[in-house]
């Protein structure tokens, strides 16, 4: 069970998921109480266009960038539109990530050779993660945990009541940004190893998982990062003994994802169960 | 708790892969059902592509365990590299690649196998054509990877890499590998030198075959309308005129506009081609569509080409040779009739 | 503000939104121990009124004087919060503290007895690690009502307080919120309830879109005043009491 972790590449496989589950536990309660799961999920499309342009300018080590600034950007733009309530926050953030997304598509019809790199931003390469890009996943695991502690208890007022927030005078479309900005540099940390289509996952299940077997925030965090560590475990080494023992080609994200969702699954019947013990559930 | 929901998890996620199933799996490292005499431990080659691994096989012999890590009909451009193959290209001496940037995902992988062997290039000493990939990137995005061969890259812009098609450029890729082989394995050296020459004769025999069978059509039925832009090398070789593809780049994932589809079906009609050909690995609908528009022939399926993989492994089809005849035969009895 | 002096005047007032006005004409003074009631039909003005009193709206015409946003404390409905939110009882009243603790200061004893002393005074020091939404809509009116009395307002702002709450914690508020005037705390609410009004208000406001009377509840709860305000929602009952009907 630890013997393919002693390779190398798988070591740092776990080690990248590891940084990930500490980043997206936390994360991903936000993403829970403020209701962010789509704004979440177009994040990770509007980053594509940024990603294309990045990777025109300077390559793989482009992608990293061009995807920051887009989703910086992206989570700027959102802020604005929804507190300005022009539109509502759906239509918004709809037409913000068809319009994003369909002008990376256009880019990438433009020049013809993009297709592995892309693939590889699309699905992720969880085995060919280096050295550097952990220690770049783990810079930017402090940023943002950093972030999310320096707005930690003001973020939770906001989202539970925004109006008794902004009375109390806390700044409710900061407060916003701030969240966005962090949602967004996830999703770039995330992106190289397991890709834009699966990092939406990781950024709604740990906490809709733990949701049904705590009532606490915190151990919601806590439980979120110990769910995709364990999927982690459990992905890599399916995939491993999968590829080695049976020739099977699986996916490594893809597994982790599956599993994630699977222990999701698997979690519900626990909330029935608790409901169902106790009509008065302690939460502290 | 928890421990029951891994197990479960485990237990169900294995189920719905084992009933998902796999592509041609088993292939790996299958290929060489090399039961004769081979004298002391197997050298350990992955080899990348179907063809290069076919190469490997022929000019190995019993002598070499083949691991070929991208299979067949599968696009070599969107390869995700398997625990298998990482572990495979880790344990292995020798990684033998096409090359023309074909496999421009390969340097990544073998850094994260933590291979310190030696990577054979198959292509070099090939004469290229332009029409290749755009690589203006190439020599950036790889600048912090230290590969020599990286830097060759930096003047390979646009260049096809579909190079195997001429039987010519096959003889080098094959004098490549055996160069290859013998520097990783001396004590073999002969017996690499030995199936070299066995097999160029073959290659030279197919270049004869094909030279022959061309030279029974004439000149102007010789238009080779194709999905893929993979057959330049073939078509220079047997002076055949390529009318313009289905697809028009190298890349599978691009697709037509309205504009260049109603281009192309006018550039059909003009030339007055018999037959569209549909490579093996793509889907031969969008043929049939220009096909049905322009009132040619339309050759797919199972008579399909072999552009850039080969046929199933076994299969008459599934070595280089049995490829490249089937190609030929294919696209000349189209135009002959 | 000084303690026993005014806690809020406004004069000729009008307040709005990106400057367009929802309610004018504003004129009323509040001291310390006073309590405000706000009359007047949806829409008229009366939660625009209370926000302005917390720097949330804008103060388009006028003078205005309230106190420092520290000193005012602000009690929404509870109808609007989502009741599936995973926080206890205890935590939301915790949220009262998190301005004065800011984000790096650790919850220390001295808050955790601010907490459980306001829990206590609106009866639900049982039911402080419940989770918040598992409570009665009136239990967690009084829980909001704690969660403001914990930071030590000077001036309490409630909107609709009552709305939907049942006997005993309206019971428990109008205890509570008697308690604060008696202390010194400056109360304005708005409220649909005429008996509520005329019974716990020393100052009535009736508004719609217009102030259209302010005093105490026997001056301003007049049947003229009434119907200028409700309109053809107000009702004349043959014995002198008043319906109001909402449109």
């Amino acid at each position: 069970m630890i013997d393919p972790f002693t390779v190398p590449f798988m070591g740092r496989a776990l080690a990248e998921i590891a940084l990930l589950a500490l980043i997206c536990g936390p994360i991903s309660v936000f993403v829970f109480v403020r209701r962010l799961s789509f704004v979440s999920d177009a994040l990770t499309h509007t980053v594509f266009p940024g990603v294309v342009i990045g990777f025109a300018a300077a390559g793989i080590e482009g992608i990293f960038v061009g995807a920051l600034v887009a989703g910086v950007i992206t989570a700027l733009v959102l802020t604005v539109l929804t507190n300005r309530a022009r539109l509502s926050d759906d239509a918004a953030t709809a037409v913000l990530l068809t319009a994003m997304f369909s002008a990376g598509v256009v880019l990438v019809s433009r020049r013809s050779s993009y297709t592995s790199d892309l693939t590889s931003f699309l699905f992720g390469r969880l085995l060919t993660v280096t050295t550097r890009q952990l220690a770049e996943t783990a810079v930017l695991a402090v940023v943002i945990l950093a972030g999310l502690l320096v707005v930690a208890r003001a973020l939770v007022f906001r989202s539970f009541d925004p109006e008794g927030a902004a009375a109390a005078g806390f700044r409710v479309g900061w407060l916003d940004l701030w969240l966005n900005v962090l949602l967004a540099l996830v999703v770039v940390a995330a992106v190289r190893a397991v890709g834009t289509i699966l990092v939406v996952a990781l950024l709604i299940v740990p906490a809709a998982a733990a949701r049904m077997v705590s009532d606490r925030l915190a151990v919601m965090a806590g439980a979120g990062a110990v769910l995709v560590l364990a999927a982690g475990y459990a992905g890599l080494l399916l995939s491993w003994t999968a590829s080695l023992r049976y020739g099977v080609s699986l996916t490594s994200a893809s597994a982790v994802v599956l599993l994630l969702v699977l222990f999701y699954l698997l979690l519900i019947p626990v909330r029935w169960l608790r409901s169902g013990r106790s009509r008065r559930e302690l939460v502290g | 708790m928890k421990r029951m929901f891994w197990i479960a998890g485990l237990a169900a996620a294995t189920t719905v892969i084992a009933g998902c199933g796999s592509s041609a799996g088993d292939a790996t490292g299958a290929a060489d059902a090399s039961s004769d005499a081979a004298t002391g431990p197997k050298l350990a080659v992955v080899a990348t592509t179907p063809e290069v691994a076919d190469f490997v096989r022929n000019i190995g012999g019993a002598e070499v365990d083949v691991t070929q890590i991208i299979k067949p009909n599968v696009d070599p451009h969107d390869y995700e590299p398997t625990p298998a193959d990482l572990q495979a290209i880790a344990s292995a001496k020798l990684v033998v690649k096409s090359g023309v940037g074909l496999e421009e995902w390969l340097d990544r992988t073998i850094e994260s196998a933590g291979f310190d062997g030696t990577v054979v290039d198959s292509s070099t000493g090939v004469t290229l054509r332009e029409g290749g990939h755009e690589h203006a990137e190439e020599g950036e995005a790889h600048a912090d990877e230290a590969h020599a061969e990286e830097e060759a890259h930096a003047g390979e812009e646009e260049h096809d890499p579909h190079i195997w098609h001429d039987p010519r450029n096959a003889k080098i890729m094959v004098a490549n590998i055996e160069k290859g082989l013998a520097a990783a394995e001396p004590a073999k050296a002969s017996a690499f030198a030995a199936n070299l020459t066995t097999y160029t004769a073959q290659l030279d025999k197919l270049d004869s075959d094909n030279a022959a069978a061309w030279s029974k059509i004439p000149a102007a039925d010789r238009k080779l309308v194709t999905n893929h832009d993979a057959f330049g090398y073939y078509i220079q070789r047997y002076d055949l005129e390529f009318v313009g593809s289905v697809i028009p780049s190298l890349d599978t994932s691009a697709e037509l506009s309205a504009k260049q589809l109603n281009d192309l079906v006018a550039k059909i009609k003009s030339t007055g081609t018999k037959a569209i050909f549909a490579e093996s690995s793509l889907p031969p609908k969008t043929a049939e569509a220009i096909a049905k528009q322009a009132g040619v022939k339309v050759v797919a399926g199972e008579d399909a080409l072999f552009g850039d993989s080969l046929g199933a492994p076994g299969s008459p089809e599934g070595t280089y040779l049995g490829a490249e005849r089937h190609n030929t035969q294919i696209l000349v009895e189209a135009l002959a009739s | 503000m000084d303690r026993p002096g005014l806690e809020l005047r406004y004069s000729g007032v009008s307040i709005g939104y990106q400057g367009r006005p929802v309610l004018t004409g504003v004129d009323l003074e509040l001291r310390a121990g006073q309590r405000l009631a706000l009359v007047g039909p949806n829409g008229a003005g009366k939660s625009t009124l209370i926000k302005s009193m917390l720097g949330l709206a804008e103060v388009l015409g006028g003078t205005a004087r309230v106190p420092a946003r520290t000193d005012t404390g602000y009690v929404p409905q509870s109808g609007a919060l989502d009741a599936d939110f995973p926080v206890s009882v205890r935590q939301v009243v915790m949220m009262g503290r998190y301005r004065r603790l800011g984000w790096w200061r650790p919850v220390r004893s001295a808050d955790r007895a601010a907490v459980a002393e306001a829990l206590d005074r609106v009866g639900l020091a049982d039911r402080a690690r419940h989770r918040f939404g598992l409570l009665s809509g009136g239990q967690r009116q009084r829980v909001l009502l704690a969660r403001a009395i914990v930071a030590q307002p000077a001036l309490l702002l409630l909107d609709e307080p009552f709305n939907g709450v049942d006997a005993v914690s309206q019971e428990a508020i109008v205890t509570v919120l008697r308690e604060l005037s008696a202390a010194g705390a400056a109360l304005v609410l708005s409220t649909h309830d005429l008996g509520v009004a005329r019974d716990l208000a020393d100052l009535v406001c009736l508004v719609n879109g217009r102030q259209q009377a302010v005093g105490t509840p026997g001056e301003t709860l007049t049947a003229e005043s009434l119907r200028r305000t409700y309109g053809s929602g107000a009702i004349d009952l043959a014995d002198g009491r008043m319906v109001l009907v909402e449109p």
